[in-house]
């Protein structure tokens, strides 16, 4: 009975796992393993390849490797010899196109495939389509220069019948300078600690957390207060109002805040009346963008605390507040002396639960100031999203990027646990009722 | 985004199989594009390769084979996002056939293998590829391998307001002798910024509306480091630059464009939107933007005499160690590896007949860009249309071009972070250029030269 | 309250605080419906120009198609989160697994967890299942990622049934995945009913997801459609005309909201009060 108890558990519990595993534990893996490269969008995700081009060239001349192997890697020729015309043969060229080559070109050496290019197309049966032409080089080229090859073994092998002069040592040399793939590495983390620019994100982030938290708490108490003292209809209309933001997709909330304060917005028609300095408050100045973006971003949760305190409110015995009342106490009074002190527990919930969104959150920031003026708003998840992400430049820096979410992620859970051990988790996780 | 297509055994066996005699074997392609930066007047990106399609489909007619090509296209009005598309979908095997991006790209993404190289495919003796200007095909190249077909080019000119330049008491002939004397050298920058401020101090136009540069991130600002003397890559040795002198002489320029408040300190992250208004409506002195504007303020914003209203030069020098300047930012026709190599010769072939004259003239002359190769300059519809001649002949010979280099990002990334930083007085200047040095070289190494 | 105190001045600071708002979701509505004369927002015109995208695929492209591919992209949410949840969480609540209790600790931190800054590597397991570009990922990604929340929503609920209705049950001879399936799970239905328009009214707003992992034009939601149409790049600016896409595609959220308003309160608060 046990067991089978057990076994159904176990089976219903199972796609639940499943899809957390896949889409929680595996990304956040694979998010630690990442941190520890230097990929990007030239070395890939799935492994390179290796290719001796110009550039690796240039970077070979600052290492030890002998400049007559430099130079044979550097150089290109096209030769039609019998061993040549044997790898043409195997390779697929049409047979009458072939004897052609062999019979009027056999001997020549071309040092540049556009002359030989020109000279196959001299021939009577050359091939229509220019693929098919360029093709036909190929068994003749005698190179290693600009040639992909997929695997350290193909590419020693090329190595080797084009420089047999070459040791171990000197093909070790040429393979690193050449795969184009990502490597192991720990330089993410280090230019995480030593870029001046940290020190202003961490600083921005801290500052956004904190304000939109402050923001978030006391407009979510007063609301509750507010409301809890107002007839039921008064307060049900803000009750809804404030639960708006937190329904209204996020891009249509965007819109709204840029029709609230772009040029010719409601803020700013309103400010030109006024004879105010009018202007693109979203992105025109740095205390307006920053009080836009604390402003878009704490409507939002403000909403949370009110719904949390209004609850505990309802939980405070009214006798208390009647017997103060019987008193003498004013409003404040009550508020202060009462209600206060019994919206510890809430508070402290509120402000926790909500760090974490906000440590974490940057598409509403993404989407009004997307971090500007300048880099004066940007918060460090959204900077991790840029640099991993979405940049202009569009070489996306894979490794960097997943560096910057694991100290978030590292961030996140050392918060989250904290916060479970204060809201005594023990309590949450009792065992269930029924036990056979 | 898959690519259908059936191979050509298969067809032969079930053709011989229904007994026919071998003729003509039916073929169907489906080539996708996706182009970036694309608006509204930039739609011959990917209608080129239409109507390139319909053409190659006739001539495989004509030649007895029955090749039916399908064109998917996808656009992206910014860069952000579409260069994320395309690399995602890379990595995800499933880029588009054909991609048409800045030719900065070259770099990542030929080294990540995305893409095929252009000259495996393509003759470029045979025309069109023959009369396609050669400096254009050196910026498609990349390691001494040409990777892409040039797809547009333009050059980005500095603006200034006729009427505004004539309160302040330039008479006609000074106006119109104004891009000479920016070409020489005699006009610069800083003599700029003093008519910007007087057009203020006069009321013809607004604070910080004498001078409006680009908005946002973009090769423009590129050159004003050109300006300042600076260089992007050492001729000898092909490696990258970056010439301090020059980066703290431009983001100084800013600062005191700032300053002198004919620049707001926080204009970089506005919006377009505002910019075009205000360019097009003659409420600015002085702007900087590119070629294509033109075409834009006309389409758009209800701009009738361009040339009656605006002035245009190349970028000015910023002092004596600089020059007048101008960048262009090609974009190209790039193949990915996606698909079968069939695959790839059609989208090659497609793309080479989008490179001839009239069908680059359509877009040329439609988002306001320049001829890339001689015979489109003679099209009718190019010849005819004055700012793409003018573009073409005035501007487009002192273009220069940002560097194809791999590591590039990572400089400009940089270069613009400290910009934004100097620019907005969250940093100082020196702060700001330290950074940038700091961060090249702590990512690139010795990859970069630092003068 | 007891003592009729003045209410006025609250109320009065209260319309302060929410006058940004209640600014903006007025003109939201009005503005769909009216033009304006340059330079004030005092609407002078009735029109219903601004709603021609529903007809007229020229203004804003074709709307339909998004609008059928977010109501694929929500409803297999909603379904996949439905289900997943009801069962884990029952057994999560009722029955005693190995590691119930690691599990339901990974369970709280997963719901606290920043769960965006695992895009990249969420991108990468997308593609290696080939999965990438496709309704269907999205769709797993973003289930996955609310199954958290509302497998804790289904075991608070859970944990309010009385257990001796099942005692009832399993005394009666039936197995506990009879008495789950015939006795509890009618009585959990409020709170299937509040999970599945939470996960849906959340499964709608989704833009950042779509976005990322599935940028082909032909999946394309009503969030990533609103946002390409109101890019500042792509057309001249007409709010308006942005606020009548806005308002058409956030009708079914608030609507559902207006209904439900109640059983969603409860989630809201973080599915905290079980």
């Amino acid at each position: 009975m046990k067991n089978r108890a057990n076994g159904l558990g176990l089976v219903l519990m199972a796609p639940a796992v499943l899809l957390l595993i896949a889409f929680f534990l595996l990304p956040a893996t694979l998010t630690g393993i990442f941190a520890f490269t230097n990929m990007s969008t030239s070395t890939g995700i799935s492994g390179g390849a290796y290719v001796v081009t110009e550039t690796v060239l240039r970077k070979l001349e600052a290492t030890d490797l002998d400049p007559k192997l430099r130079a044979g890697l550097g150089e290109k020729s096209y030769t039609v010899n019998a061993e040549t015309l044997a790898a043409a043969t195997s390779a697929d060229i049409e047979p009458g196109f072939l004897a052609e080559i062999e019979d009027r070109l056999s001997g020549k050496t071309y040092a540049a495939s556009s002359a030989f290019e020109d000279d196959l197309k001299s021939l009577p049966s050359r091939p229509r389509r220019i693929r098919d032409l360029k093709l036909a080089t190929e068994p003749f080229e005698r190179s290693v220069i600009n040639t992909r090859y997929p695997d350290r073994g193909q590419f020693e092998a090329a190595l080797q019948t084009f420089l047999p002069a070459a040791t171990k040592a000197d093909l070790e040399t040429i393979a690193t300078a050449s795969y184009t793939g990502w490597t192991w590495t720990r330089d993410n983390f280090i230019d995480l600690f030593t870029r001046a620019d940290t020190l202003r994100l961490v600083a921005n982030t801290v500052f956004y957390v904190c304000a939109t938290l402050a923001f978030n708490v006391f407009v979510g108490l007063f609301l509750a207060i507010a409301v809890f003292y107002l007839p039921s209809r008064a307060g049900g209309v803000f009750n809804v109002l404030w639960l708006l933001p937190r329904i209204t997709p996020v891009v249509l909330y965007a819109i709204m805040w840029k029709w609230f304060t772009w040029e010719n917005g409601f803020l700013y028609v309103a400010a030109e009346d006024l004879g105010l300095p009018a202007f693109n408050y979203m992105k025109g100045s740095v205390p307006t963008a920053w009080a836009t973006v604390i402003l878009v971003n704490g409507f939002v949760g403000a909403s949370f605390g009110m719904i949390l305190f209004s609850g505990a409110l309802r939980a405070i015995p009214i006798q208390q507040l009647w017997s103060s009342e019987v008193d003498g106490a004013n409003r404040w009074q009550q508020v202060t002396r009462i209600i206060l002190p019994q919206m510890r527990w809430p508070i402290l919930f509120v402000t926790s639960y909500q760090t974490l969104s906000l440590l974490s959150s940057y598409e509403l920031i993404w989407l009004t100031t997307n971090g500007g003026p300048g880099s004066t708003t940007t918060v460090w998840s959204l900077e991790a999203f840029h640099t991993a992400l979405n940049n202009y430049t569009g070489n996306l820096q894979y490794g960097l990027g997943a560096a910057m979410a694991l100290i978030l992620v590292i961030v996140g859970l050392a918060l989250s646990i904290l916060y479970l051990r204060l809201f005594r988790f023990n309590e949450l996780v009792s065992k269930p009722k029924i036990e056979f | 985004m898959s690519i259908l297509k059936t191979t050509k055994t298969a067809l032969l066996g079930s053709v011989l199989a229904m007994g026919f005699a071998s003729g003509a074997l039916a073929e169907d392609y489906t080539i996708t594009v996706w182009s970036g930066g694309t608006g509204e007047t930039g739609s011959y990106r990917w209608e080129a390769i239409q109507m390139a399609a319909d053409i190659l489909e006739r001539e495989y007619a004509v030649t007895g084979q029955d090749v039916s090509i399908t064109v998917e296209h996808q656009e992206w009005s910014g860069w952000d996002d579409f260069k994320q598309a395309v690399t995602l979908a890379a990595e995800a095997g499933n880029a588009p056939n054909i991609i048409v991006s800045g030719h900065e790209d070259i770099g990542p993404w030929s080294r990540s293998g995305l893409l095929r190289p252009v000259e495996d495919y393509v003759d470029f003796d045979a025309w069109p590829l023959s009369q396609i200007y050669p400096n254009l095909i050196d910026i498609a190249s990349y390691d001494g391998v040409v990777w892409g077909l040039p797809q547009d080019a333009e050059a980005r000119p500095f603006f200034f307001s006729r009427a505004h330049l004539a309160e302040i008491g330039y008479s006609q002939e000074e106006i119109d002798a104004l891009p000479q004397r920016v070409q020489d050298g005699e006009y610069t920058l800083y003599d700029m910024l003093d008519d910007a401020k007087a057009m203020q101090d006069k009321g013809v136009v607004a604070e910080r509306r004498g001078f409006m540069p680009r908005v946002n991130n973009g090769t423009d600002y590129w050159q004003f480091y050109v300006s300042f003397g600076g260089d992007m890559v050492d001729p000898e040795t092909g490696k990258l630059v970056l010439d301090r002198q020059a980066l703290t002489d431009m983001y100084q320029f800013f600062v005191d464009a700032a300053d002198m408040g004919v620049v707001s300190s926080t204009h970089l992250g506005t919006t377009w939107d505002d910019w075009h208004q205000a360019v097009s409506s003659d409420q600015v002195g002085i702007w900087h933007g590119g070629t294509w504007h033109k075409a834009e303020w006309e389409a758009k914003w209800g701009l009738e005499d361009f040339f009656g209203e605006i002035q245009y030069s190349l970028i000015p020098a910023g002092n004596e160690r600089g020059r007048a300047n101008t960048i262009s930012h090609p974009l190209v026709y790039l193949l990915s590896n996606t698909g079968t190599d069939d695959d790839a010769v059609i989208a090659s072939e497609l793309i080479t007949i989008a490179t001839e004259p009239r069908i680059a003239a359509l877009h040329a002359v439609k988002s306001g860009k320049v001829a890339i190769g001689s015979e489109e300059a003679k099209v009718p519809v190019f010849a005819n249309d004055r700012w793409s001649s003018i573009a073409t002949t005035e501007l487009l010979p002192y273009a220069t071009a940002v560097p194809n280099d791999i590591d590039f990002g990572v400089v400009w990334k940089a270069m613009y972070a400290g910009l934004e930083s100097s620019w907005t007085g969250t940093s100082s200047v020196e702060d700001a250029v330290n950074t940038v040095e700091s961060e090249v070289t702590g990512q690139l190494g010795d990859a970069i030269i630092v003068r | 309250m007891t003592k009729n105190h003045t209410v006025w001045p609250v109320i009065c600071i209260l319309a302060l605080f929410s006058a940004p708002l209640a600014i903006m979701y007025l003109f939201l509505v009005v503005d769909t419906f009216s033009n304006s004369a340059p330079g004030s927002f005092l609407p002078h015109e009735f029109t219903l120009q601004h709603w021609r995208f529903l007809w007229n695929p020229d203004v804003t492209g074709d709307v339909w198609k998004p609008t059928l591919n977010t109501f694929l992209f929500t409803i297999s949410m909603v379904a996949i989160v439905l289900g997943v949840s009801t069962t884990a969480g029952y057994a999560i609540s009722r029955l005693n697994l190995p590691f119930r209790r690691f599990f339901l600790s990974s369970l709280m931190v997963m719901h606290a967890f920043p769960t965006v800054t695992l895009l990249i590597g969420v991108f990468l397991v997308l593609q290696y299942a080939g999965l990438y570009n496709t309704l269907i990922g999205v769709i797993l990604v973003k289930a996955s990622l609310m199954l958290p929340l509302g497998i804790w929503i289904m075991k608070g609920f859970y944990d309010s049934v009385p257990w001796e209705i099942e005692m009832a049950g399993v005394q009666d001879g039936a197995s506990r995945f009879t008495v789950w399936w015939r006795l509890i799970l009618p009585q959990v239905k409020p709170g299937l009913m509040a999970l599945s328009i939470f996960v849906f009214i959340d499964g709608w707003s989704e833009y950042l997801l779509p976005r990322i992992l599935a940028p082909a034009a032909q999946i394309e939601v009503l969030s990533v459609y609103l946002e390409a149409v109101s890019d500042p790049d792509s057309v001249t600016y007409n709010f308006n005309l942005f606020k009548s896409v806005g308002l058409f595609y956030t009708l079914p959220v608030i609507v559902l909201f207006v209904l439900f308003q109640k059983p969603l309160m409860n989630i809201f608060s973080g599915g905290t009060k079980g």
